[in-house]
């Protein structure tokens, strides 16, 4: 689930680290996507008549048609796509995780009940609950990431952090993901909905994590205990404390454990065996894979290949896929556009002044962040 | 305060015409020397760099810098409103957050007067280095604009190569190819001359696309100045006049 309210905190403490721009701006650059997040979302939104896509024997086909789509429509407007799978998840996720299995039974039970009323709406609304990326979805996009000539990474633990790692090596330019957590995992630029649907006019927000610690007043070690108070998925949160006294506890305090020294225990109930120290250790040393190590090669499509595996059982429209395959082919042939960012520096920048009054005329730059779409459950 | 004045008001509907097709909104920064803007478009593979000197005008007055945010789109619609030899006044004083545009015609029996709100807007400034080009070649801006109409025809990508014999323009397509060659000329009239200065030949590659946007300021000037580098951008650059200058630089296509 990422961190909690992380994106509402820093829309409101550090409003410039925030900026709204459209798919075009990122021409040209190689951008790691956090895959589990992204094929979670195409099976939740790639349905028709709120159904999942299918194949020909009833397997669901709308990872697939989201992934070849959304990375066509993603190749096409000049950005490199690579995308990062987890791996197992981290022991401290247990606790997180089981929380979300209990969700799930519950949702199951709901569906049952309203499957019995038959209400529609609300079969539709736990189904959807019960969405779960399994091992088997993220196999077969890998198959059909490797016949469009688009590399992927397997990370060996979360792909939040390893996408952060790219990031940091520069071997990308950002991670795309929903969760905010890949912040705290350190990366310098976290691009949200970058793989939503075209038809959802939906702008992309880019959080520069340097603009952030500026505007909150912490280092990145500070900032790591912000978002373990807030509430992360590795351990659990004091109760009664939310993002205001957590910031103003951390600008004070710098660290938990002076803030716990000080902390009034008989107000707030400090979480029993408290793990913050393991789960800070797992933001600040994450298990990845070297970056360096991993070799990031964009290749042709192969047609044919992407015809069978599509076509066939799998209902895809023949012609459809071939164009989607001449798309590809065409982006990648020739020579790419290169950015003047490259050759020209940065000065200085002056940032849109905030009055009270641009507020009125500019409501679309004061999002206080999706808060619809919370992440993947697992 | 400040206010400007400008006789022709067409003038700076030309402006804004070899701007427009780049930028939504751009900030005017307003000193005492002049008008300045700086901006790259959304993809980051162009750069405008615009100065309109205060003696440019017919009346100048700023007496601190400022900096207007403007939506072009809105500006344009405006200019539009105008007839063709009105007299322009533009002044932004009283109200801070807005700017005001009155047309006056020759005659002054007619006046109108447009307000248009600012914009707050983020605004990154760039460092240019100053670059010792390795070509440099100067033609005709209309020669310039109808070569690459002319390529757009064929392809997206244009190889321009600069060697002592002149300069070549190539691109290639599904329909076909297509080559110009421009060879330095020693016409008299200074208007169509074509001058090359090199001190290594270039070969680099741009988006053909571009090209015949930063031509939509050819009514600026009868000349057009191209400078290049190996692996670096490409620098179009119209002098206007004594009124100052638009700049246009490209980021090339590289392979990988």
């Amino acid at each position: 689930m990422g961190i909690l309210g992380l994106s509402k905190l820093i829309a409101d403490a550090a409003p410039h680290a925030i900026k709204e721009s459209e798919i075009k701006s990122y021409f040209g650059r190689k951008v790691a996507i956090d895959a589990s997040m992204s094929l979670y979302q195409f099976l939740i939104a790639v349905r028709s008549e709120g159904q999942q896509l299918v194949s020909a024997d009833g397997e669901t086909t709308s990872h697939l048609m989201g992934t070849f789509y959304r990375t066509i429509r993603l190749i096409e407007n000049g950005i490199k796509p690579v995308f990062v799978f987890d791996g197992k998840p981290p022991q401290l996720k247990s606790g997180e995780l089981e929380k979300r299995a209990e969700r799930r039974e519950e949702a199951q039970k709901e569906l049952d009940k309203a499957t019995e009323a038959g209400d529609a709406t609300l079969m539709d609304k736990f189904n959807r609950r019960l969405v779960k990326v399994e091992k088997k979805h993220a196999n077969e996009c890998k198959e059909l990431l490797k016949l469009m000539g688009v590399p992927y990474v397997e990370a060996p633990c979360e792909a939040e952090a390893q996408c952060a790692a790219l990031v940091r090596a520069g071997k990308v330019f950002a991670s795309a993901t929903e969760d905010m957590d890949a912040l705290t995992f350190g990366t310098s630029v976290l691009l949200r909905h970058l793989t939503f649907s075209e038809a959802r006019k939906m702008p992309i927000q880019e959080f520069h994590l340097d603009k952030v610690l500026e505007g909150l007043g912490m280092n990145q070690a500070e900032f790591i205990d912000l978002c373990i108070l807030l509430g992360c998925d590795y351990c659990p949160s004091i109760r009664g404390v939310g993002p205001k006294r957590a910031i103003e506890l951390l600008q004070k305090h710098k660290t938990i454990e002076n803030l716990l020294e000080k902390l009034d225990k008989s107000k707030y109930q400090i979480p029993e065996d408290w793990g913050y120290q393991e789960a800070r250790k797992l933001f600040l040393n994450p298990e990845v894979a070297d970056p360096n190590t991993i070799e990031l090669k964009w290749g042709e499509p192969d047609e044919n290949g992407l015809v069978e595996y599509l076509c066939g059982d799998r209902n895809f429209s023949e012609e459809r896929v071939r164009n989607g395959a001449k798309k590809l082919a065409k982006a990648k042939g020739g020579s790419t556009q290169g950015r003047l960012d490259g050759f020209f520096t940065v000065l200085s920048t002056t940032p849109a002044k905030r009055k009270a009054e641009d507020k009125k005329k500019n409501p679309a730059k004061k999002s206080k962040g999706n808060s619809s779409f919370k992440g993947k459950p697992k | 305060m400040f206010e400007a004045r400008l006789h022709q008001s067409s003038f700076l509907l030309k402006i804004l015409e070899a701007i427009k097709e780049l930028l939504n909104e751009a900030t005017f920064q307003c000193t005492q020397n002049g008008i300045q803007l700086q901006a790259m478009d959304t993809s980051h593979v162009s750069l405008i760099s615009l100065f309109l000197s205060q003696g440019g005008f017919d009346n100048y007055k700023c007496d601190r810098n400022i900096s207007l945010g403007i939506n072009l789109s809105s500006m344009l619609k405006i200019m539009k409103c105008a007839g063709s030899d009105d007299i322009l006044t533009i002044k932004n004083h009283e109200e801070p957050d807005s700017i005001t545009f009155i047309f006056e015609s020759q005659s002054y029996d007619k006046v109108s007067n447009y307000q248009l709100r600012l914009m707050n807007l983020e605004h990154e400034h760039l460092d240019i280095p100053e670059t010792d080009y390795a070509c440099v070649m100067k033609m005709p801006s209309s020669e310039f604009a109808r070569i690459f109409k002319m390529l757009l025809q064929f392809g997206e990508t244009v190889e321009i190569s600069c060697s002592k014999e002149g300069v070549k323009f190539s691109t290639s397509g599904d329909l076909g190819s297509a080559n110009i060659k421009l060879a330095p000329n020693n016409t008299t009239d200074s208007d169509k001359a074509v001058f090359i200065e090199i001190q290594e030949p270039v070969v680099a590659t741009f988006a053909i696309r571009y090209l015949t946007l930063f031509a939509k300021a050819t009514p600026l000037a009868l000349r057009v100045q191209l400078s290049l580098m190996p692996d670096s951008p490409l620098l179009v650059e119209y002098q206007i006049g004594d009124k100052g200058h638009l700049k246009y630089y490209l980021a090339p296509k590289v392979d990988d």
